[in-house]
């Protein structure tokens, strides 16, 4: 009874680990991938649908009220369209809640996962919002 | 017996939020649902390879170029990754890719247009045009000598039909300024690049682009190669290269992004 016990519990140990998304770099280096930084209450500012990629800057207030500037990157235009994004889905005033892998240096820059808006709907990013298999 | 009851059902519940239906799956490109579909629209017209037909982001690019002494001086001197603070990649503020590298950096969308004593090439990423003559006119042999043509960005292109199903466009008077591709392999003026577009099947064409540069290549080869499909609806995209935007992006992501610059190594 208690080797089939450890059987079990190793069988599913097993099946999470598998399960930790893995996600590919498209590039970059420069940003830590090993976690996600998650800043509920972010207030868009600017929206810039624009080459070489798409960038949202917002304002998000840290532990102690101080209010941070952010700018975060996600793919080209063209191929964040496809996972749905248009020219307008946030607009300056949005409240939205931003998954994001920081810059390396501790600035306030990042490569989004994906965004969360006030609707519940989630936007993601064509290279580090997917679990990924090959690129 | 209700120990192993619970840990069956952690297991099938574990198994159930590891489903590929719980995690969301990256959509695939036009490009890339063509391939997987890979249908060929029946047999290929002959010397003809009109329309609009989409790539992928790259070709596939030869891996070792083989730079010559002087060549692997000139590498040097280039900084790839135009997404980062050190690079000297022109593309970086959105100057002209120029010829090759327009066949080789971003080649999602890529048409043909033949008039009257030409093929007009078109490129989707910063809507370049290029002129191939095909009226049997030769390619020009006075570049850069008195009274002759300059070199420039794109250069000077002839093509004519090699049997009926291959185009081959041959390319020469491009100025040493613009890399070969993205990852900065450099070309002098003495540059002769030839393209042979083979129409597979209908909705199939393939691409091979050959370098011979001896100032800067110990040997011709075969640099890149390519294969597009027919776009079904035939409708082109808009694709640019924006120089405001591009600062823009270096102000607000590149710079405050570099390691370098943050460990203060610069």
């Amino acid at each position: 009874m208690k080797f089939r016990r450890v059987a079990c519990l190793g069988l599913i140990a097993g099946f999470l680990m598998a399960c930790i998304p893995v996600f590919a770099h498209h590039g970059s280096t420069a940003y830590d991938t090993s976690k996600v930084v998650v800043l509920k209450g972010a207030t868009v500012t600017k929206f810039l649908w624009a080459n070489p990629h798409a960038i949202i800057s917002f304002d998000v207030k840290d532990e102690k009220g101080n209010v941070q500037h952010w700018n975060a990157e996600a793919g080209t235009p063209q191929t964040i369209a496809l996972s749905g994004w248009t020219k307008t889905s946030v607009q300056p005033g949005d409240v939205i809640t931003v998954y994001v892998f920081q810059s390396k240096t501790g600035n306030l820059v990042g490569r989004l996962n994906k965004i969360v808006l006030a609707d519940g709907s989630e936007l993601r990013d064509s290279a580090l919002g997917y679990k990924d298999t090959d690129k | 017996m209700r120990n192993l009851f619970m840990s069956s059902a952690v297991t099938v519940a574990a198994l159930m939020a590891c489903s590929p239906i719980a995690v969301a799956q990256r959509p695939q490109t036009l490009y890339q649902k063509l391939l997987a579909a890979g249908n060929t629209g029946g047999p290929a017209p002959r010397r003809d390879i009109t329309g609009f037909w989409t790539g992928p982001l790259t070709p596939k690019m030869a891996e070792m170029p083989p730079l010559t002494p002087l060549g692997q001086q000139r590498f040097k001197l280039n900084f790839p990754d135009p997404f980062s603070e050190k690079s000297n990649d022109p593309w970086a503020t959105c100057d002209p890719l120029g010829f090759p590298r327009s066949s080789t950096n971003e080649t999602r969308g890529v048409a043909f247009a033949p008039m009257p004593g030409r093929m007009v090439i078109l490129n989707q990423y910063q809507r370049v045009f290029r002129t191939a003559w095909m009226d049997g006119r030769e390619l020009p042999k006075n570049i850069g000598a008195k009274g002759g043509p300059n070199s420039n960005w794109y250069g000077y292109s002839v093509a004519r039909w090699d049997g009926d199903y291959t185009l081959v466009v041959n390319t020469i008077g491009l100025d040493d300024k613009t890399w070969l591709d993205r990852r900065g392999y450099p070309h002098s003026e003495d540059l002769r690049v030839e393209e042979r577009y083979t129409r597979v099947d209908h909705d199939t064409l393939d691409l091979a682009l050959t370098i011979d540069d001896p100032k800067m290549y110990t040997k011709p080869f075969v640099f890149a190669t390519n294969r597009y499909k027919w776009i079904p609806d035939q409708e082109d995209e808009e694709q640019l290269c924006v120089p405001s935007e591009a600062i823009e992006y270096r102000k607000l992501i590149v710079v405050p992004a570099d390691q370098d610059q943050a460990k203060g190594n610069k």
